[in-house]
């Protein structure tokens, strides 16, 4: 045998996943057994309905088309270029082939004994993962399981790409203390502090007498309300703890533990047997513990940002936040995490960017600056998507005000309106295009007028009123009163009831990008066949997908759920029918997600537009395994929706 | 046999393994068999100059090809460090050996069993079979007895018909190189008698694939 010969098909091989996770001594075993084989244009490799063969085939020169004959149409399922792994149906349970494989131009195939690789799939799991998670081509009929694809990606990632930046390290590296001292309701706070100096801690939770958490004091507590206030040592526990104590089981997952700990500014948070606050103490977690568990971390960029002042700095902090992101992208950590901290991070610095501005403007405008008012996020930061910091997208919602003080009411918000967007400039956010932020009158409005905007958007949906649609229906409360914005939300449910034609027109303009077939070579394959050269990731796959959760959840008329993968989470409860549908649809959009930040941050833009040649042919795979839910939901929105009887 | 054979010119006596191979082609392959059918084996080998008289093989490598398809397992290469090769003894690592027991034999022998009466292909196969002709003598065959193919002369005249004059050619137009190009195949490491035999089967898949377009279908048209 030629040694030469086999290691230039294992250089070829080793390219191509599955064949990357093989080590370089069971490659070698691989490429001997390969049959290189031969197709001219035309000729078939094998047809529908065939027998399974003894191989399954790597391409290596040419092109190979796979498609479907059903009811006396030929339908391509994908065309296959170099590097690519198809029929493989040999591989896995060995029944008849389901396409046609045809090779388009003259081919060079590989050959691969089914024998050999049967053994590899059972004992390399990486292996096994990418033909179960539908990797390989033609192997994704209707829907592929996108959860597998996401695992698959992350075993899948090199690691030697970890560059030891130890800024998240999961629950198994995070130590809490079990021994938590704990101190009886009733005794004094003399005892509570001679126990906490005996034990060197700074913190006690008081308990009943099952062992329940009552409340908690730390040394603060005892410098604040008891020293400084001049108090009794005599004094009971409970009437300085901090209470009630917010719990959660140790099983409880680090993410959810975090948010918690974040989202409520905790510095201690509380384990309970069961989670809850009636079930005994198990061990305290404290913001101490997370910080040395991460490192860097979010809580030490929100910490940053809330004990500043300066714009400058907060900018800094922002970019940091980028370093952050790239790490928690790069390791997969789980999407409605990463989203929900980079939301965190940007709302805080919205928040602190309007008590700047009404530091500054407040004394000038006595009297507006009194008026309710709420700062509303739109468009994708409104979905708590927006991981990288592109368009800004924002608008002021004020109570309505008599007609005498409206002018000046304006001017106020306005000028609020100006420093924010400022300030957001600063920290690296790019404005808005279509000048759709808080600083533009027009999106800077009472509450009566936003009413009007809405109802003349639902009742007359032209074109313009569709786009507005789009991003307006997602708008999000960040800073300030609350009630106004839910005002509006229940504004738009009494609008649309009863006016299912305005969801229509929405959902015709959903389909109007149905999601392309793949990939092939440097080129996206559109349904027509037509080969681009790049991809318009957020155009053509998020955006679909956006606007349909969107329209579902409004003719569901569900209420406070923004973010697209958890409105799907939502109608997957919803729809039992097409609830496998739904949640791959859900995690469909993550993958895009973290696709588009990834791409944004290594061509330092939007990152909309993904060439297909940085792509690895596992990112390929995995967009393209995102792109059928896309298409089988707007399948469903076409019948739902009745547009194919719809013209307008 | 002894050192005194070379000199006083006596015939050779026949090895046993070349015995075995003439055998082989006491039947004739049949014209009408198809082209799917027959059995090819593309070889090259890699020199130390272009003199046959000289110069000496110092690597081989061969493909089996049938229905256009190649085993990996069925490839053969073999290095040969033998400064001499036309004598009756054989330098290998400045160990002189007899050529009976020489590295050169188990050569010869492995060779003939390998390509056996399959159709012998390879790209300026004349300077190819010279080398290996030279070897050969020394175990008493005279010269290779399978049919034979150019692809150099197969892509001529496929591209400009039986009757054009290779004379007319511009200067590399059918070499390997250009070939290779023109047919769309990678040239990946080249200049190893294995890797440059694996092109050149790559090339001949695709010139039989043209040959059967063309109406040549069969063994005897092939040959023709």
């Amino acid at each position: 045998m030629s040694n030469v010969i086999v290691n230039r098909v294992k250089e070829f091989l080793k390219r191509f996943p599955p064949f990357t996770f093989l080590n370089d001594a069971t490659l070698g075993l691989v490429a001997k057994e390969v049959e290189v084989k031969y197709f001219a244009k035309e000729e078939f490799l094998f047809r529908q309905g065939d027998a399974a063969q003894n191989f399954f085939f790597v391409l290596k020169e040419g092109i190979v088309q796979l498609a479907e004959y059903r009811d006396g149409v030929e339908k391509v399922v994908e065309v296959c270029d170099e590097g690519d792994v198809f029929g493989v149906l040999a591989l896995l349970g060995k029944r008849p082939y389901i396409l046609n494989a045809q090779a388009k131009e003259d081919s060079l195939v590989y050959a691969i004994p089914v024998g050999i690789f049967e053994k590899i799939l059972e004992e390399n799991s990486r292996v096994s993962l990418y033909f179960a998670a539908g990797f390989a081509s033609g192997q994704v009929v209707v829907r592929s399981d996108l959860s597998k694809s996401q695992k698959a990606r992350s075993e899948f990632k090199e690691l030697s790409k970890d560059n030891g930046l130890l800024i998240f390290t999961g629950q198994s590296d995070l130590n809490f203390s079990t021994d938590v001292l704990c101190c009886l309701v009733g005794k004094s706070i003399g005892e509570a502090a001679k126990a906490m100096s005996e034990k060197g801690v700074g913190s006690v939770i008081i308990v009943d007498e099952s062992k329940h958490p009552l409340g908690i004091i730390t040394d603060k507590d005892i410098r604040n309300k008891v020293v400084a206030q001049g108090l009794s040592y005599d004094t009971l526990v409970e009437k300085i703890m901090t209470n009630p104590v917010i719990t959660k089981s140790k099983d409880a997952g680090f993410s959810d533990l975090y948010l918690t700990m974040i989202k409520n500014r905790l510095h201690h948070l509380i384990f309970t047997e069961d989670g809850s606050s009636q079930s005994p103490v198990t061990g305290i977690l404290s913001d101490h513990d997370i910080l040395l568990s991460q490192g860097n971390s979010p809580a030490v960029l929100i910490n940053a940002l809330m004990n500043t002042w300066d714009i400058h700095e907060m900018a800094k902090v922002r970019n940091r936040a980028e370093l952050l992101l790239k790490y928690y992208l790069e390791n997969e950590v789980a999407m409605d995490f990463v989203a929900n901290i980079i939301s965190e991070i940007n709302d805080i610095i919205i928040q602190r960017a309007i008590k700047i501005a009404k530091n500054k403007h407040d004394p000038s405008f006595p009297e507006a600056s009194k008026v309710k008012f709420c700062f509303l996020s739109l468009g994708s930061e409104g979905r708590e998507e927006q991981l990288l910091r592109t368009d800004l997208d924002n608008a002021i919602v004020y109570e309505d005000v008599t007609p005498s003080k409206e002018e000046e009411v304006q001017k106020y918000m306005l000028l609020i309106a100006e420093e924010v967007i400022e300030t957001l400039l600063i920290c690296g956010f790019q404005p808005c295009p279509a000048d759709m932020m808080a600083n533009n009158p027009k999106w800077c409005q009472p509450l009566s007028k936003w009413k009007q905007y809405f109802s003349d958007w639902i009742i007359s949906p032209n074109q313009k009123a569709l786009l507005h649609a789009t991003i307006f229906f997602d708008f999000r409360p960040v800073f300030g009163h609350r009630t106004l914005a839910d005002q509006m939300t229940d504004h738009i449910y009494q609008e649309i009831t009863g006016k299912t034609i305005f969801l229509n027109f929405l959902a015709k303009n959903a389909l109007l990008n149905p999601a392309p077939l793949g990939f092939f070579r440097n080129f996206i394959v559109e349904r027509t066949g037509e080969h681009r050269d790049k991809f318009d990731i957020k155009l053509r796959a998020m955006m679909p997908l956006a606007d349909i959760a969107r329209i579902l959840v409004l003719s569901h008329k569900i209420v406070g759920i923004n973010n697209t993968f958890k409105r799907f989470e939502k109608l997957a409860e919803l729809e039992p029918n097409h609830q496998e549908l739904m949640l791959e649809a859900g995690k469909a959009y993550e993958i895009l997600m973290r696709m588009r930040a990834i791409e944004g941050m290594r061509s330092d833009s939007g990152g909309r537009y993904i060439q297909p040649e940085v792509l690895g042919k596992l990112q390929r795979q995995l967009l393209k395994n995102t792109f059928a839910p896309i298409d089988e939901l707007q399948k469903i929105m076409r019948v739902r929706f009745q547009l194919d009887y719809f013209t307008n | 046999m002894g050192w005194l054979d070379f000199f006083t010119g006596k015939k050779i006596s026949k090895s046993p393994f070349v015995k075995e191979y003439e055998a082989l082609f006491e039947k004739k392959t049949p014209k009408l068999r198809p082209i799917s059918q027959l059995k090819f084996v593309v070889l090259d080998t890699e020199t130390t100059g272009l003199d046959t008289k000289k110069d000496y093989i110092v690597s081989f490598g061969a493909i089996k090809l049938k229905g256009y398809s190649i085993h990996i397992q069925e490839t053969f290469e073999t290095y040969l460090d033998a400064p001499i090769q036309n004598t009756n003894s054989v330098k290998v690592h400045e160990i002189l050996y007899p050529i009976e027991i020489s590295p050169l034999k188990d050569f010869a022998s492995d060779l003939l069993r390998y390509v056996g009466s399959d159709i012998i292909v390879g790209h300026h196969i004349g300077f190819d079979l010279a080398m290996i002709n030279k070897i050969l003598k020394s175990f008493g065959l005279k010269e290779l007895l399978n049919p034979m193919i150019d692809t150099k002369a197969l892509a001529i005249r496929l591209e400009k018909g039986p009757h054009y004059d290779p004379r007319m050619d511009k200067r590399g137009e059918y070499s390997l190189d250009n070939l290779c190009d023109r047919y769309g195949i990678p040239l990946d490491d080249r200049h190893t008698a294995a890797g440059d035999a694996f092109l050149t089967a790559q090339l001949l898949m695709k010139l039989l694939k043209l040959a059967e377009q063309k109406g040549i279908k069969n063994f005897g048209e092939l040959m023709g």
